[in-house]
């Protein structure tokens, strides 16, 4: 308990360098404008903005991630809200009865309730964190390279399992983010593989051109297919900031099981935020005396899912920090930025760099009060950049993107690579392929070829060593199980399909 | 993509109907991809002794994207799905074109390589940043001139503004 003090004073510390405040500051900023635009989710905001980080200091670059991740996940509930468009899955809930709440013109009442919730969420979820983190991080050291490999395994299939749409579609676009990740030269002989000697692919393809191509790209191609003028804004002025004390009594039970039914959901790998307030939601709705309420403006249907989304955003930093795995698409992009800043994420990030692993614990709680600070009073800001047309956002997104992209190592041929893999993403959509699974996957993939290997080597080449290690065979079980779980309804409703089919 | 596929028969009077267009054609096309990756890395050492080579892996992980993709086509046979939706072609073009003109524009290009004797100087960022803006930006059928390159000058100023000022990093500005 002291060193979890101890620590979370040198974190606080850190955090509190007036540097890395203002990256703090900047990054929820940022994050909110950009999360804002309508169509843009967090994954699309925080794959665009990655290049801007990177010419900082590693604390200052993380945080200020960080805060772009809760900024565009708060800037996305804004939009929810007040546009009822939402900018991805976490907010969709957010619209149900958020929308509703404006067009009864409460939207005041509602944004700051979403901002209160995800502020208590984040406290909640940051001590958590900090708690955590210890404990996990010495249960990683037990792992060798047959647990590392399972575990990813494992990961892989949660991602799969909570993906939307099909169970093997999602395993296919593992798959296929596990071979994209191979492209290049082989880490122990050094080959080319798969490279097809052209000599821009001999490093590999670059992380952020796929994740910039998949989400960037691809999300502004299939937007602009869309018909821009549904578009509903919220015209009447918002009056009434603060929530009445009626709102926050009758909110306060939504937001402490939103927050821990968020805390959990967000450490296990996968869709974490999403699952979250699809949960928090309906949980909050069955227990409600007066269930049909919900969808017509109940507060209880705002607080809950984003102070879940919230909770879990920040306890999904857990598997990252602790054990070096991404649960999720986000948090595949952070390993990303560590890894162009030279810190493999890991058990060892947080004994050899205790400022940094500290450092941004602290940062999440200082990010999620900037946001209630900052954002409240500029709600005034954002709803006016909900009515630029999109016919000029998009460019501007366009150019932003090039020249981030450009950026990271001044090469054009990058920027031709990134454009390959947003007609990709493109194509991905109308075929109903995620593209989630597959980033996750290319993160991952060099990861688990050299545990793999590794695992093989030691284990002299007897492939049964992932199941006759215990944790190891645990793991795998649990990722069988699961996938056995996600298969059976799925099967048993494609064949309820067929038989109406047939009776047709 | 085509969808023609829906009724043409088959031999012995089995109708043969691809029932769900979206993962049948996808499915087809990882199948591709799988075998192109198969075949792209058939000449890399596998396994030796108890050793994974470079290729063995790879080849591992593209058999089993071929595999996969087969049930996902098959499922697309058999299952009901939606049909494919158009491919819009007007927006995407203008986009890919745009961003290959700041590729191309942004360091210079050697248009030999495509069969054209010319080779493009490099332009630097306020030219490439400007031209992808107003090539990307007529893909939209509601563009208008004037508001268009008013918005244009001033992206490409915020842009300058931001990742050469405020984030200092190295950026030709003018042709050279």
């Amino acid at each position: 308990m002291t060193d979890l003090l101890a620590n979370l004073a040198l974190g606080f510390q850190v955090a509190a360098h007036p540097a890395n405040l203002g990256f703090c500051l900047l990054g929820a900023l940022v994050g909110t404008l950009v999360g804002v635009l309508p169509g843009i989710g967090t994954v699309a905001t925080v794959a665009m903005l990655l290049p801007i980080t990177f010419g900082l200091p590693p604390v200052g670059a993380l945080i200020m991630l960080a805060g772009i991740y809760y900024g565009a996940q708060y800037g996305g509930s804004t939009t929810s809200i007040l546009v009822n468009i939402p900018g991805e899955a976490t907010s969709v809930v957010t619209c149900l009865d958020g929308h509703q709440m404006a067009r009864q013109g409460r939207a005041g009442a509602a944004l700051s309730i979403s901002a209160i919730g995800s502020f208590f969420a984040g406290c909640v979820s940051t001590v958590l964190v900090a708690a955590l983190g210890a404990p996990l991080t010495s249960l990683a050291l037990l792992f060798g390279p047959a647990e590392y490999f399972s575990l990813m395994a494992l990961g892989l299939i949660f991602a799969v399992v909570l993906a939307k749409g099909s169970v093997l579609k999602s395993v296919a676009m593992v798959l296929t983010g596990l071979l994209l990740s191979m492209v290049g030269s082989d880490l122990e002989t050094g080959a080319g593989r798969m490279t097809f000697d052209i000599a821009e692919l001999s490093d590999g393809i670059g992380f952020t051109n796929v994740a910039m191509g998949l989400f960037g790209f691809a999300e502004i191609i299939r937007n602009l297919e869309m018909s821009q003028e549904s578009r509903e804004i919220v015209q009447s002025k918002i009056k009434g900031l603060m929530p009445t004390r009626q709102d926050l009594i009758d909110s306060s039970g939504a937001i402490a099981r939103g927050t821990i039914l968020g805390s959990i959901l967000g450490i296990l790998p996968g869709g974490g935020a999403v699952v979250a307030s699809f949960a928090a939601y309906t949980f909050e709705k069955r227990i409600s005396k007066n269930p049909e309420r919900f969808g017509r403006g109940a507060i209880q249907g705002v607080a809950a899912p984003e102070s879940a989304n919230n909770a879990a955003a920040q306890t999904s930093f857990i598997p990252l920090l602790t054990l070096g795995i991404p649960p999720n698409a986000v948090m595949a992009l952070m390993v990303g930025a560590m890894t162009i800043h030279g810190i493999v994420p890991g058990p060892q990030v947080m004994t050899k760099q205790p400022e940094l692993f500290w450092g941004m614990i602290a940062s999440m709680w200082l990010g999620n009060l900037m946001l209630v600070i900052i954002n409240l009073p500029l709600v005034g800001v954002w709803v006016s950049l909900l009515r630029v047309p999109y016919r000029l956002l998009y460019p501007s997104i366009i150019v932003f993107c090039c020249i981030g992209i450009y950026s990271i190592n001044n090469s054009p041929t990058d920027v031709v690579i990134a454009a390959i893999f947003g007609l990709f993403g493109y194509w991905l959509v109308k075929h109903d392929f995620e593209p989630a699974p597959l980033v996750l996957a290319f993160v991952l993939g060099p990861l688990m070829e050299e545990n793999l290997r590794r695992a093989m080597l030691i284990a002299r080449g007897d492939a049964t060593v992932f199941m006759t290690r215990p944790i190891s065979a645990g793991l795998i079980l649990v990722a069988l199980f699961m996938l056995a779980l996600a298969m059976l309804p799925m099967i048993r409703k494609r064949r309820e399909e067929v038989f109406v089919e047939s009776e047709n | 993509m085509s969808e023609g596929a829906k009724t043409s028969p088959k031999g012995g009077g089995f109708q043969f109907k691809v029932r769900g267009p979206r993962d049948f054609y996808g499915g087809l096309a990882l199948i591709a991809l799988g075998i192109i990756a198969i075949l792209a890395s058939g000449e890399l050492p596998g396994q030796h002794g108890f050793a994974f080579g470079p290729g063995t892996a790879p080849r591992m992980f593209a058999t089993l994207l071929a595999i996969v993709g087969a049930l996902v086509s098959v499922s697309g046979l058999f299952i009901d799905g939606p049909k494919i939706e158009a491919f819009a072609i007007r927006g995407p073009a203008y986009v890919l074109v745009a961003i290959l003109l700041f590729a191309g524009m942004i360091r210079g290009i050697d248009l030999r390589i495509i069969g054209i004797p010319f080779t493009v100087p490099p332009l630097g960022l306020v030219l490439s940043t400007f031209a992808a803006f107003i090539v990307s930006i007529m893909g939209s059928t509601e563009m208008r001139w004037v508001e268009s390159l008013i918005a244009a000058v001033a992206m490409t100023a915020f842009c300058i503004g931001l990742f050469v000022y405020l984030l200092q990093l190295p950026f030709q500005l003018w042709p050279l």
